[in-house]
């Protein structure tokens, strides 16, 4: 998950090694999915980002049909390993269809398919939207910096358009009940990762413990996407063209979307902008409360801030597991289990704000 | 006994010569992956540098914690029991093994910062300046 999981520019990286059997099937997909007469895949590539998701630049020429003329298209598929808490693809486009639909900023989603003599796997296929999503670059920008606010502005915005939708929803039945994704259910999830894993955690098992006895009173279920944050987020200069990766969206309080986006972990090179390291928290939080009407409590914030620093830190431990333990060759997933420890330092500065005890 | 140069010189210098020299002569592209490899080198370096010294100190400073019944244990097995306490809450009724189990987190995540990311403690009002594992421990630190 770390800073990845989506087309995160408009350039390729990598050539992609799809062979000419597999670019006809993809093209015949295409065509049957959008009513094209033909399709021509002009352009397949890797797209270098994906973390837990596998995407590919995709251009193609439709004849005829609902996207007639030349498209810019995403195909986003699993990457050979993941975490085990994400959507599958079919249901991740399930949920971008839903936020597309409420007027969230989204890639505009087309088709998906479960057929594995297309691609292989299960897959999607999305409009590719222009800009860049580069966490360090948006934190460190210098002809970004008058327009960030307004940018935080409208991240409210939209979180508040996603939270607008509200269980119970047909098109999304597959999302886990509420009462079974509140912070108890993480917090048992977290404790049976910890026991599984190697190398004891204790300032984990410590911060996990005050959430134990800091359970905030249940709310009303929204749709919590997750994994809202700087990174996740295209801009093409000041513009905000996408709210990416949806993977992780599901049932759950609003609060804990805003914890997530506010935390530590996700502020990159401006640590001391605590909305997404783009500005202070006021104008995140004017536009959420204008747009929504829902007001935001600090308290309930604070909960779920702690909570995200324990999540990162689990997130980082399993995404070096899948170096460790699956067997993916890659050095980025090593390094990111390295960052627990940046989340648990979060977490001590959070809990215990005047700093170590002095010697009795 | 080993011969010179140490290992974490030599990892010192081939970051320097991967950063300096060979850096600028590769695609653009492969540029991130060097930057992490840089990265890596110099994590493998810092931990070299105080191999043992950082495990030994807090299995010290847990074996006070639980005033000396767990001697002889492995650091690995006291860590392990200690993070089995706080799970469970059980330094909650007494305030000094409550403030000794939070000075030992402070150290713990300080030191290992120390190793993993040095910048990233600085960023956060962390004054560090040495690299004696001693100090490191006893740093006295304040936000």
């Amino acid at each position: 998950m770390a800073d990845t999981a989506s087309p995160r520019s408009d350039t390729p990286l990598r050539t992609g090694a799809l062979s000419a059997e597999g670019r006809a099937a993809l093209a015949r997909f295409l065509a049957a999915a959008s009513g094209a007469r033909a399709v021509e895949v002009t352009g397949l590539v890797s797209l270098r980002g994906g973390a837990i998701q596998e995407n590919w630049a995709v251009d193609a020429y439709f004849t005829g049909g609902s996207l007639a003329g030349d498209q810019r298209l995403v195909l986003r598929t699993a990457a050979p390993t993941g975490v085990a808490t994400s959507l599958d693809r079919l249901q991740e486009f399930a949920v971008l269809r839903a936020a597309f639909a409420a007027g969230v900023t989204v890639p505009e989603p087309f088709f998906a398919s479960d057929d594995p003599t297309i691609f292989g796997k299960p897959f999607f296929i999305m409009r590719r939207v222009s800009g860049m999503a580069a966490a360090h670059r948006i934190t460190r920008d210098a002809a970004l910096e008058p327009a960030l606010p307004g940018i935080a502005e409208r991240l409210g915005r939209e979180l508040a358009r996603i939270h607008t939708i509200r269980p119970p929803r047909s098109d999304l039945a597959f999302l886990n009940a509420y009462k079974e994704v509140g912070p108890t259910r993480q917090i048992t999830g977290f404790r049976a990762y910890l026991d599984r894993h190697p190398t004891p955690r204790p300032v984990l098992e410590w911060g996990i413990r005050w959430l134990e006895t800091h359970l905030p009173s249940s709310s009303a279920p929204v749709l919590c996407h997750h994994d809202f944050r700087t990174g996740n987020y295209m801009l093409d200069g000041t513009t905000l063209t996408g709210i990416l990766d949806w993977e992780f969206a599901g049932w759950g309080d609003a609060h804990e979307d805003i914890g997530w986006f506010c935390c530590k972990g996700w502020r990159f090179a401006r640590l001391d902008r605590e909305a997404g390291g783009i500005s202070d928290r006021a104008p995140f939080y004017l536009g959420y409360e204008s747009e929504g009407g829902r007001s935001i409590d600090p308290q309930r914030v604070f909960f779920w801030e702690v909570l995200a620093s324990v999540r990162w830190a689990v997130i980082a431990l399993q995404q070096s597991d899948r170096y460790m333990f699956g067997g993916e060759r890659n050095l980025d997933l090593a390094l990111t289990g390295r960052r627990a420890t940046e989340c648990e330092l979060e977490i001590l500065m959070l809990l215990d704000p005047a700093g170590a005890p002095p010697d009795a | 006994m080993r011969d010179l140069p140490t290992g974490p010189s030599l990892l010192a210098l081939a970051r320097d010569v991967l950063l300096n020299d060979l850096m600028r002569l590769l695609p653009e592209e492969a540029r991130l992956d060097a930057r992490l490899v840089a990265n890596s080198m110099a994590i493998a370096e810092r931990e070299a540098e105080t191999a043992g010294g950082l495990g030994e100190a807090i299995a010290r400073e847990l074996a006070n914690l639980y005033d000396c019944r767990e001697k002889g244990e492995k650091a690995e097995d006291l860590l392990r029991c200690f993070a089995h306490d706080l799970r469970v809450g059980a330094f909650k009724n007494s305030e000094p093994q409550e403030r000794m189990a939070r000075q030992i987190l402070w150290q713990l995540t300080t030191s290992k910062l120390h190793q993993a990311n040095p910048r990233f403690l600085a960023a956060n009002g962390f004054d560090w300046p040495c690299l004696e594992i001693e100090q490191c421990l006893n740093p006295g630190f304040r936000k």
